[in-house]
């Protein structure tokens, strides 16, 4: 798929490139609905490192005791990339750490399922063009109901393309008690549902996925509904599988059969595999299951 | 051969089946030898690598000595983490003071991010007071592959008779910050340590974290 350069007036370039045929659709939506937002809620331009970061939320403002998305927003220039929780062979996640008024917590980010960047020598997972990262945000009932919320973050990153560029970004939100009795959706809130789509699911139950640990591979197999032609394996820890080594499926009465590569790291036995299996994009899911050695 | 198995097949089938089995019994040594390139606990692949004075090295040249293999890009953030601050330098001038052999390994290809001349290599290693026993140029990527190494840096230690008992990341902060260093967990000077001192390395295998290696495409 050739990357897809869009230009707007006021706003920056913007690409989004698929390197497997997975990653189309929802990221086209999120980059046009993203265009067309005209007004940010709050946000503070970072400094350019290949990516610009913005904080943003979902709702326009927070509720005494709510619960509300809170999203760091990275716009990366064409080529460029950051990484996945497990970012695989090089490279580093990107960290963020908030700071919050007393009595507010953030929860865990929630990681979008990645794609594939680097080459069969060194292999990689990561984003390209934008990608939000989204935490939860609880306020505590006791909040001021009469001033605007100031939220902060730092954002450090590594970006890559040929190179690696270390970035830092402080990045802050202001956000203004609700006293209303229903949420004020903010002009992000199209980019927040893009996103939710974008997560991998848990596991339905009509699904069934067990491993085995068989020599030098792991032999994931999965059952349930439906075809399906493709299947890929993000492992959430590292130094479990080879991420370099190509991922061979096949189809047995009626079963899914993925073979993975151990890693070279793995010197003792794991007992269990965890991470996000790819079906389609509509059928991403998070699974951990037991390995039974064979 | 059992001559009855045997007769049942004409003579063209045979031969398939001989051509056959030797094909797979090849494959299977095959893969049994070379399943990871570079794992801890076995015997870590000799090499040949000519360094910045043309000088040529081969691993078993060094057998009965400590040899540190260190994967270098010096434009790569993670790696200029450890030599803006002098703390690659450190190690390589302590443990070459101990009778380590330290080669600095580049592996980047022509044209990509690390790749150097010798003369220019040479200069850099004096500007920065580096140390190591000698810099292996690698621009066709063999050794890197040999070894598979992935990241710079990333660091591989072999033991006095051949056997590789560490891989994997500098230290335990994946991070390009130099403020992290002080506070880390060197995994080079502690698996060095406890080799040395007669103990099992504790931490033998960790994920390198660095940049990724640039090999020709």
């Amino acid at each position: 798929m050739p990357p897809c350069i869009v230009k707007q007036n006021g706003v920056p370039n913007i690409t989004v490139r698929s390197s497997s045929s997975h990653r189309v659709s929802p990221h086209f939506l999120a980059l046009a609905v993203s265009l067309l937002l005209a007004v940010a809620v709050g946000a503070q331009t970072p400094v350019e490192t290949h990516a610009k970061i913005q904080l943003v939320s979902e709702e326009k403002s927070i509720r005494p005791g709510g619960s509300s998305w809170l999203g760091v927003r990275f716009q990366l220039d064409p080529g460029w990339h950051i990484y996945w929780q497990n970012p695989g062979d090089s490279g580093e996640p990107p960290i963020i750490e908030w700071r919050l008024p007393a009595g507010f917590r953030a929860g865990t980010i929630r990681w979008p399922w990645p794609i594939r960047l680097g080459t069969n020598s060194v292999r990689d997972y990561g984003y390209e063009g934008e990608v939000l990262l989204m935490a939860s945000i609880d306020a505590p009932t006791n909040m001021n109901a009469s001033t605007p919320v100031p939220i902060a973050a730092t954002v450090k990153y590594i970006v890559c393309r040929e190179i690696c560029v270390p970035g830092k970004s402080d990045i802050t939100l202001s956000l203004p008690p609700n006293s209303l009795p229903f949420d004020e959706p903010s002009p992000w809130q199209g980019l927040f549902r893009i996103t939710m789509a974008l997560l991998p699911k848990p596991l339905p139950s009509a699904w069934k996925a067990s491993a085995v640990s068989v020599g030098d591979h792991f032999i994931l197999s999965l059952k349930g509904p439906g075809s399906a032609e493709k299947l890929m394996f993000f492992p959430l820890d590292r130094n479990v599988i080879e991420n370099a080594a190509p991922q061979n499926l096949e189809s047995r009465h009626g079963a899914l059969r993925l073979t993975l590569k151990k890693s070279e790291h793995l010197l003792k036995p794991v007992s269990n595999l965890r991470g996000v299996i790819f079906l389609d994009q509509y059928r991403v899911f998070e699974i951990a299951v037991p390995v039974k050695s064979s | 051969m059992d001559t009855i198995f045997w007769s049942q097949f004409g003579v063209r089938m045979q031969r398939k089946l001989i051509i056959c089995l030797a094909a797979g019994a090849f494959a299977v040594a095959l893969s049994l030898s070379t399943v990871w390139a570079a794992r801890v606990g076995e015997r870590a692949p000799d090499f040949t690598g000519t360094d910045t004075n043309g000088k040529v090295h081969k691993l078993s040249d060094y057998a009965g000595k400590y040899v540190v293999l260190e994967w270098h890009n010096r434009g790569c953030p993670f790696t200029a983490k450890h030599y803006d601050s002098g703390n690659m330098q450190r190690l390589q001038h302590d443990w070459t003071a101990r009778g380590v052999i330290w080669l600095t390994v580049i592996s980047s290809a022509p044209g990509k991010q690390g790749y150097i001349t010798a003369a220019d290599e040479n200069a850099f290693l004096k500007q920065s007071n580096a140390a190591p026993t000698a810099v292996l140029l690698d621009p066709t990527g063999a050794l890197g592959r040999l070894y598979d190494a992935k990241t710079t840096p990333q660091m591989f230690i072999i033991d006095p008779q051949g056997t590789l008992i560490y891989n994997g990341a500098i230290d335990d902060r994946a991070t390009t910050d130099a403020a992290d260093i002080n506070g880390a967990r060197n995994y080079v000077s502690l698996a060095l340590g406890e080799a040395m001192a007669g103990k099992p390395v504790s931490n033998p295998s960790t994920r390198p974290y660095g940049c990724s290696v640039k090999y020709p495409e």
